[in-house]
């Protein structure tokens, strides 16, 4: 290339990079001036470095959650990794637009780096076809509510971008002007054919890098406009996502060192999101993952997952820019809720806190935060939530528990079981059984309680309940949204768990455990919590209780709060193993299907097909006799369920069952003479995580 | 002295305002209770409020319906002229609109909503925000404190005396209070019984079977002047909408007696009838966890033992009559 020709084409894509930067740079500004006009997270997103890494290799450069579903998991991998590895090539790109005889320093010479290339434009090119089936022709329903233009767009410039590529080399090939043996690039080579050796080539060979170099540049400009911009803030959300305690909601402060201006009631008006609920709203691809593995959208309700993400991102993008401006102008800004925004509002309520959406989430967005704070606001500033709970909230205030059944009442469950109820004063038992509201009020759930404190008698634990001075954990109420009332019994349970020296909890109640576990540390409150199923596993392989296995076939329905949000997922399948013959759902360990209680549901009306039917016909198909439940709220739902459906099968806690083997083995042993060995312990179900 | 805004209807003191009389009677602490009533056959209510500790009411004279402003009016210049420690009324749609009026007009404090007050320099109030998901403890300061109690927040405990002085009084009224009046009245479908209120419910759960097994239910319900209930299993059912539901997430009734038929007795439902004073349950379950907390029980298939006890009441009915 002659020198002038070089510094008109160095101009040129001066020219480029000027105009398209400029577009980027400007819509960048824009993102990260919102982004930092976000309100401070209520956990700590920055500690845990090596595991956050870990995140980022496994989430983000591994693709796993991608993985979870293969053929589009394929697709994606292909084209985000054939990009990593085509990042050189702009950069050589560049150089072969200034001088056409130049390439790369060494990499640009190198015949496996070539092939490499070759390699993963095809994949590209493979990716960009699998999704064109997946959009065409297959039409999965998670797409409902999506952007599907912009989506052929992308893929018409992802094409458009490696196509020039490999016609670019196809024609260097042709030129002679390959810096490596083109046998290294099979296709490019093979394609070199096409094309001649004379001036046409030569004017094409231009043509064909200007035009890949201005369609990566015009696909930077128009990414961070787009729901592409996951390209860019899907690796930030994944590190800052949580590490720890899924399960843990963000913890609203109104102590009196909070000065007033910092305090955040949820999300009202756009001012109210948090930086990471930015992210997360920035990082949405509406793949619709979570869509499908949501049990309210499953069931006909408003709510879609990804339908709040992308209500979250509009609001951001239409109102943020306002709040900005009236910051830089000193003005209050006075803006519209975003629970107003599309359905927000109802979807809010229709959620269950299951965290599917979460767990599904290929970039690690967060959907229950925005749900909860959407929540809170409506509860707490604007008193709007569905009438039909206001009970609940009113039981829970007063009488600590959300049926309003007299706290005097309390251990009446353990009435003739020689349940020893700790006293004040009186020296803190090894563990201290927390029974919860529902298995010390419900007829249904008071069996587990029961069976519970029968077989910890068994096994000979030191143990003591608190009778009339345990009180509701707060979790519906929290749950609901109001988190004054929530924190109210957070202090009280942590001051009463303090006084009384209890270091070990055993908590019968999924909901109990985790906020026991995972909230009241942000208390004060720092304890050793397991749930039953743990406690009453480790005793059975102990040897400390034998049970007789029976020939029942049992399928143990995972609670969310236990194995999605906990990871508790082998203990309760050992006891179903050590009692009968355990089949699984199709959903089941962390990609569990909810009952319909969680997130305060218990005491809502549900509108709609309900979740808990939904359930009981994947269980009822199993053929199995007993569906074995480790939380009271999934004894009542799934119980109601088979009612409802008229399955024919008993719903039992996994307690329940282990106290019938137990005494069984029991009565076995006094009429034979000679005890029953326990049952062998099952595969620990390692493959689930 | 402490003044009680007594709402009627049909001759008979609202249920609500005997409520607001039992509070207004704790908060008096032996004063005299004096209440104020307005409105077409308020005089013939009146004396019935003897039984509720009051030793006279005063009744205002205004044409023209519910006129809430008008009878805020009557209240304020009562108020004006008695001045007594606190005007009370029912936490009611009603109550808490005439109090409204009365303290603008008489620049008082209201307080809407309280399940407890303390008298006293300021008096202490307790009462339910944000649709009773949050209690607040307020203080009231000032001359006049208007207060109104929160429907169900107390039961009413009658206190036998003689029957009130009934004093009339015709309130000045200005042109603006007479705007907002009643032009009409409508029923509601279930002839003026509501589930909440009613002194006899029947209800039906899932044992029923369908939204047609429901008709004996009505019957027994029609003979015994009962309204009709159902339990949640049979709204999800989509049998009975939600207003019939008795529990947690439905209504919660206080009747003299009430009668479950082919309901479990789920905790959510038991919670929505502790009110009831006797329970006699009709299940075919012997397990059924409502049997725990029936006072009466008959095992049985709900289909066969309505109609029966429909047709012994008639028998029996038809017996006395004759």
């Amino acid at each position: 290339m002659s020198a002038g020709a070089s510094i008109a084409s160095g101009l040129g894509l001066l020219a480029a990079f000027a105009l398209f930067g400029g577009i980027f740079t400007r819509r960048a500004r824009l993102l990260v001036r919102l982004i930092r006009m976000g309100r401070p997270s209520g956990i700590e997103r920055a500690d845990d470095v090596p595991d956050r890494l870990r995140q980022e290799a496994v989430v983000v450069l591994g693709q796993r959650k991608l993985f979870q579903k293969l053929v589009p998991g394929l697709m994606h991998a292909f084209i985000f990794w054939g990009f990593m590895v085509l990042l050189p090539t702009i950069v050589i790109a560049m150089i072969g637009i200034v001088d056409r005889d130049s390439t790369l320093p060494w990499l640009g010479h190198q015949g496996w780096f070539a092939l490499l290339v070759d390699v993963f434009v095809v994949l590209v090119l493979v990716g960009v076809a699998i999704a064109l089936y997946i959009r065409k022709v297959v039409k999965p329903n998670r797409f409902e509510g999506s952007h599907l233009g912009e989506a052929d767009l992308i893929l018409a410039w992802i094409t458009g971008i490696v196509t020039t590529l490999l016609l670019w080399h196809a024609a260097r090939i042709a030129l002679g002007l390959n810096e490596y043996d083109a046998g290294w690039a099979p296709l490019a080579n093979a394609l070199s054919g096409i094309f001649g050796d004379g001036d046409v080539t030569e004017a094409l060979e231009r043509v064909l890098v200007w035009a890949h170099l201005l369609l990566i540049l015009g696909f930077l400009a128009y990414l961070p406009h787009s729901k592409h911009l996951h390209i860019f803030t899907a690796a930030v959300n994944v590190y800052f996502a949580r590490t720890r305690a899924r399960g843990r909601l963000e913890p609203l402060r109104f102590d009196e060192d909070v000065p007033e201006e910092e305090m955040r009631f949820g999300i009202g008006t756009v001012e109210d999101l948090t930086w990471k609920q930015m992210v997360d709203s920035m990082s949405c691809t509406e793949c619709g993952r979570c869509q499908e593995v949501c049990p309210a959208w499953a069931t006909g309700k408003t709510l879609s997952p990804k339908l709040v993400i992308m209500g979250v991102r509009d609001h951001l993008f239409a109102e943020g820019p306002l709040a900005l401006a009236a910051r830089e102008s000193g003005e209050a800004y006075d803006g519209p809720p975003v629970a107003a925004t599309d359905d927000l509002e109802a979807m809010a309520w229709d959620c269950v806190t299951c965290g599917a959406c979460v767990r599904e989430c290929p970039v690690n967005i967060e959907h229950v935060d925005h749900i909860l704070d959407l929540r809170r606001h409506l509860v707490m500033v604007e008193s709007r939530f569905p009438s039909e709970a206001e009970p609940m909230l009113r039981d829970v205030e007063r009488q600590s528990n959300p049926w309003g059944n007299p706290q005097a009442e309390r251990a009446a469950w353990a009435d003739g079981l020689g349940v020893r109820v700790l006293q004040p004063g009186e020296p803190a038992p090894e563990v201290l059984y927390w029974v919860g509201c529902a298995a010390s009020f419900d007829e249904r759930a008071r069996t587990s309680a029961q069976s519970t404190a029968k077989l910890l008698q068994a096994a000979g634990v030191d143990f003591a309940i608190l009778g009339p001075r345990e009180a509701c954990n707060g979790d519906p109420a929290r749950r609901m949204g109001n988190e004054y009332v929530f924190q109210a019994y957070a202090q009280q349970n942590v001051e009463t768990l303090d006084d009384a020296g209890v270091r070990k909890i055993v908590a019968s109640c999924p909901h109990c455990f985790n906020t026991l576990a995972n909230e009241y540390p942000d208390f004060g409150g720092n304890y050793e919590v397991v749930h039953h199923t743990e406690m009453l596993a480790e005793l059975v392989r102990e040897g400390r209780l034998a049970p007789a296995a029976t020939e029942q076939t049992i399928t143990y329905h995972d609670s969310c709060y236990l194995a999605r949000h906990n990871d508790v997922l082998d203990q309760p399948r050992e006891l179903a193993a050590a009692v009968g013959r355990p089949i699984e759902m199709e959903r089941s360990g962390k990609r569990t299907f909810c009952c319909g209680a969680g997130g305060a549901h218990m005491w809502m009306e549900e509108r709609a097909k309900p979740i808990n039917e939904e359930r009981v016909r994947e269980a009822a198909a199993t053929g199995a006799e007993t569906l074995a439940v480790a939380c009271p709220f999934c004894t009542v739902m799934l119980d109601d369920g088979v009612q409802s459906t008229g399955a024919d099968m008993r719903v039992a806690d996994v307690a329940t069952l282990l106290a019938e083997a137990v005494e069984a083995s029991t009565a076995d042993a006094s009429a034979n003479g000679r005890p029953r060995p326990a049952a062998q312990p099952p595969d620990d179900g390692e493959a689930e995580r | 002295m402490v003044l009680v805004f007594v709402e009627h209807a049909g001759g008979e003191p609202d249920e609500l305002s005997l409520q607001a009389l039992t509070f207004a009677r704790a908060y008096a602490g032996g004063a005299p209770v004096e209440a104020v009533m307005a409105g077409p056959g308020a005089a013939d209510a009146a004396p019935a409020l003897g039984d509720h500790g009051v030793a006279t009411v005063n009744v205002a004279e205004i044409d023209g319906g519910f006129a809430p402003q008008a009878v805020g009016r009557a209240v304020a210049e009562l108020a004006g002229r008695l001045s007594p420690a606190a005007v009370i009324a029912a936490g009611s749609d009603r109550g808490n609109e005439v109090l409204a009026h009365a303290a603008v007009m008489t620049g008082g404090v209201l307080a809407a909503n309280c399940i407890a007050a303390t008298p006293g320099e300021p008096a202490e109030v307790t009462r339910m925000r944000w649709g009773g998901s949050l209690l607040e403890e307020a203080r009231l300061h000032g001359a006049t404190r208007l207060m109104t109690v929160a429907p169900h927040a107390v039961g009413i405990e009658p206190a036998p005396g003689d029957a009130p002085a009934v004093e009339p009084f015709a309130p000045e009224l200005r042109d603006e209070d007479l705007v907002v009046q009643v032009t009409e009245h409508v029923d509601t479908s279930t002839g003026g019984l509501s589930l909440a209120d009613a002194p006899v419910v029947v209800s039906g759960g899932r044992g029923v079977g369908s939204a047609e097994g429901f008709a004996p239910i009505e019957e027994l319900a029609e003979l015994l002047g009962a309204a009709v209930g159902c339990s949640r299993a049979v709204t999800s059912a989509g049998w009975r909408p939600h207003t019939d539901q008795v529990g947690q997430t439905g209504t919660k009734i206080s009747p003299e007696l009430y009668i479950p038929c082919g309901i479990s007795g789920a905790t959510q439902h038991m919670a929505g009838c502790k009110g009831a004073k006797k329970i006699l349950a009709i299940n075919s379950d012997p397990e059924a966890s409502i049997l725990a907390s029936a006072d009466y029980a008959v095992l049985g298939d709900v289909a066969e033992i309505v109609p029966a006890i429909t047709a012994e009441l008639r028998r029996a009915r038809e017996a006395a009559a004759s």
